[in-house]
């Protein structure tokens, strides 16, 4: 059978989710217009979310148990936390519970919402920002081709013939170069990777070709290319590890809810019953 | 059983298997002992120098052309129809002919490189544009690409794989307007991929025998609009019923997903394929970098289903979107079986996944040189405490061949794909151009 493009998949999950979440809310009306507690049904329908959405981190842990792709579990995992919001909206009286356990809960809950957003966004985005850079590099790898950058403008600095070009760009390259290929990134680049560093080395090195002669200018393009190389290196480093650390910090938070959210169950069952 | 299939009987002295052993392609009839039998088998790199002996290669060409060559002809299903005077006929008047070199292997890292007009014009020429055909040409083995002159270079338009034919449009149209006296000259450039092995049955022959018996739905559209013309069209209703009592169903031609050729839309990935020789592969792994997270999820569960040793990297050739990963493809023309001492290589039969039988493979090493695409890896082994086995004269560290095996024996089939959240993974039939285009589209 041939698979739903993604576009028909995106729309036919968004409207079973939605009439889903249609009948979910008929049925806590009816609970309420009973004069019952919708507020047990909202709670559980949310604690059942957690657990289920939860559940794709273990089976990501369980690659060779035949129990459908991960890619599906995915696509599960997505619609299903976008009923869980909802979910809880109806749930809660406030978006920020009072007390300190449901205040906090309520924060947790928050919090891993606004990360599982963001990883939506992270994961269609990021990739094609990484994909438009030249090389693309595994993360474990990055070190190495950073190392190998240094040890080239090493080599290309020693290799230089031209008497005149010595000061000049053994100047440059020890008050410029050398720490910027001998360094990791900063925080502040990893945070915000900006042109700015590339653009000022770069502008630099422009500036000195009036002092050089041919040699000289040749090794001077050349520092220029590995300076894009390692820049590239960097944002690369900085999107991969965006993109790895919002997955820690999401399933992180989401094991915190699911305890809290549990506990928070077995108070409030005990005080209702 | 046999009465369903087409058989051939063999007595002492012929030859079979010859064919496959040759061109390194899947055998495609099964032989049974009728009654007790000694065999002597000789391996390809044997046959491979006694055909250097003109009277055993005349010998082989006589005994294929009675033999196989009508059982070949009839899988074609442009010919699957002839009447049997006329596949007589078509055996008698076609030439077997190969271009390039048959170790394609060996210059495939070196040409690869080369700019796509400088590699187009290394390959050896097949048949040129703008040249009257003068033969149907069917490819046996090997790939060949077809090029249109475009400005100063030329313009690749598809490429074709075993049971393609090249010219069927320009034939047809020269024999079915011959009144008209407008003969279509070639439209396109065919060369040879590396290796290429066709037959080739001349004009006239194909314009005698074999065009009568071809309904208009199998020809291109400018041929079927001429036969329409020309008021030759074989599509009866007669025809058809005469067909479906023999068991022949009218959607048959379709096991091609392509008659002429594997077109994809952009040029620019096309080229990409044929220059890198990626049509070589049955299953190779495809990442879409648009949705690849770099999560390495893939390369995990590859380890995990392989004792904690990945099978690939995930690196390769990339082309805009999509990266080629260097993995396995099982290959359509597996070269990395060349030379094997032990046949620790092989394909298996039921899945066509290329396989390493680890207890025969000595770790010479010889296939993993011999894979142009670099993707089967020496490594160390170890016994079940994870201790390395090692030499004991040289106490160097003992390796074998390993690459990836599709996880065959896994229930969920390939653990990369089936781990990738992002869908951004694929196992993929390069072979064709659709299923390529078909997933491509899929995510537009
Ligand atoms: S599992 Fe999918 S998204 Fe992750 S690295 Fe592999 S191909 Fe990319």
């Amino acid at each position: 059978m041939l698979a739903p493009s993604f576009r028909r998949r995106r729309w036919m999950a968004s409207t079973i989710t939605l009439l889903l979440f249609a009948l979910f809310v008929f049925w806590a009306w009816i609970e309420e217009s009973r004069l019952g507690d919708a507020t047990f049904l909202t709670g559980s329908t949310v604690l059942v979310g957690i657990v289920l959405l939860i559940l794709l981190g273990v089976r990501r842990r369980l690659p060779v148990l035949p129990l459908g792709s991960v890619s599906v579990w995915t696509q599960i995992h997505l619609y299903l936390g976008f009923f869980t919001t909802g979910a809880y909206l109806i749930h809660v009286p406030v978006v920020l519970g009072n007390g300190w356990l449901e205040g906090g809960l309520s924060l947790v809950f928050i919090a891993v919402t606004v990360s599982g957003f963001y990883g939506i966004y992270a994961s269609r985005r990021l990739p094609k920002r990484l994909t438009a850079v030249e090389g693309q590099h595994r993360f474990d790898r990055l070190g190495w081709h950073r190392g190998q950058i240094a040890e080239t403008a090493r080599c290309l600095l020693d290799d230089l013939q031209e008497p005149s070009a010595h000061p000049v760009l053994g100047q440059f390259y020890q008050d410029y170069l050398n720490p910027f290929f001998g360094s990791s990134p900063t925080l502040a680049y990893v945070l915000v990777p900006s042109g700015v560093r590339r653009r000022r080395l770069l502008n630099g090195l422009r500036e000195l070709n009036r002092y050089l002669e041919r040699e000289g200018r040749d090794t001077a393009g050349r520092f220029a290319a590995l300076v894009r190389r390692r820049d590239d290196l960097d944002y690369q480093f900085a999107l991969q590890l965006r993109l790895r650390l919002w997955l820690v910090v999401h399933s992180t938070l989401s094991i915190a809810l699911l305890v809290g959210g549990i506990v928070h169950g077995v108070i409030a069952w005990r005080f209702t019953s | 059983m046999l009465r369903e299939n087409e058989t051939v009987s063999l007595g002492p002295g012929e030859l079979f298997g010859e064919v496959a052993a040759m061109y390194r392609s899947p055998r495609t009839a099964t032989v049974i002992a009728e009654t007790e039998a000694t065999l002597l088998e000789i391996r390809w790199q044997g046959l491979r120098i006694l055909r250097r002996d003109k009277g055993f290669a005349d010998t082989l060409e006589a005994h294929y052309r009675k033999h196989w060559l009508p059982v070949h002809l009839r899988e074609i299903p442009l010919l699957r129809h002839l009447p049997e005077s006329s596949l007589a006929r078509v055996v008698e008047a076609t030439q077997l002919r190969s271009f390039g070199r048959m170790e394609w292997n060996a210059g495939y890292r070196r040409t690869r490189e080369l700019p796509v007009e400088q590699q187009i014009e290394s390959e050896p020429v097949v048949a040129s544009e703008g040249r009257i055909p003068t033969d149907l040409i069917i490819v046996r083995s090997g790939f060949a690409r077809l090029s249109q002159q475009y400005g100063a270079s030329h313009r690749t338009t598809a490429y074709l794989g075993k049971g393609h034919v090249f010219g069927l449009e320009e034939l047809s149209c020269n024999a079915l307007s011959v009144k008209a006296n407008l003969t279509r000259t070639l439209r396109q450039s065919l060369r040879a991929v590396g290796f290429l092995d066709a037959l080739f049955i001349p004009a006239e022959v194909f314009a005698e025998e074999i065009l009568p018996h071809v309904r208009r739905s199998e020809l291109p559209a400018a041929a079927a609009d001429l036969m329409i013309q020309s008021g030759s069209d074989r599509s009866r209703s007669g025809d058809r019923r005469r067909r479906e009592r023999n068991g022949i169903r009218p959607g048959d031609w379709n096991d091609l997903p392509s008659p002429t050729g594997q077109q994809f839309q952009p040029t620019g990935l096309l080229e990409f394929i044929v220059q890198k020789r990626l049509n070589n592969g049955r299953q190779a792994m495809v990442i879409d970098l648009h949705r690849c997270t770099r999560c390495d999820d893939c390369v995990k569960a590859c380890a995990s289903v392989h004792d904690g040793n990945p099978r690939f990297v995930r690196q390769g050739f990339t082309h805009e979107r999509l990266q080629f990963v260097q993995a396995c493809m099982q290959c359509t023309d597996p070269v990395c079986m060349i030379g094997c001492p032990t046949g620790a290589i092989a394909r298996d039969e039921e899945t066509g996944v290329v396989e390493i039988y680890e207890p025969i493979c000595v770790g010479c090493g010889t296939c993993a040189a011999s894979c142009p695409y670099e993707n089967i890896r020496m490594s160390e082994v170890f016994d079940s405490q994870g201790r390395g086995y090692r030499d004991v004269q040289t106490d160097k560290p003992i390796t074998k061949a390993t690459k990836c095996d599709l996880c065959s024996r896994q229930p969920s089939g390939p653990a990369c794909a089936s781990a990738c959240p992002h869908d951004a993974l694929v196992r993929i039939d390069l072979s064709e151009s659709e299923p390529l285009q078909k997933w491509l589209d899929r995510r537009s």
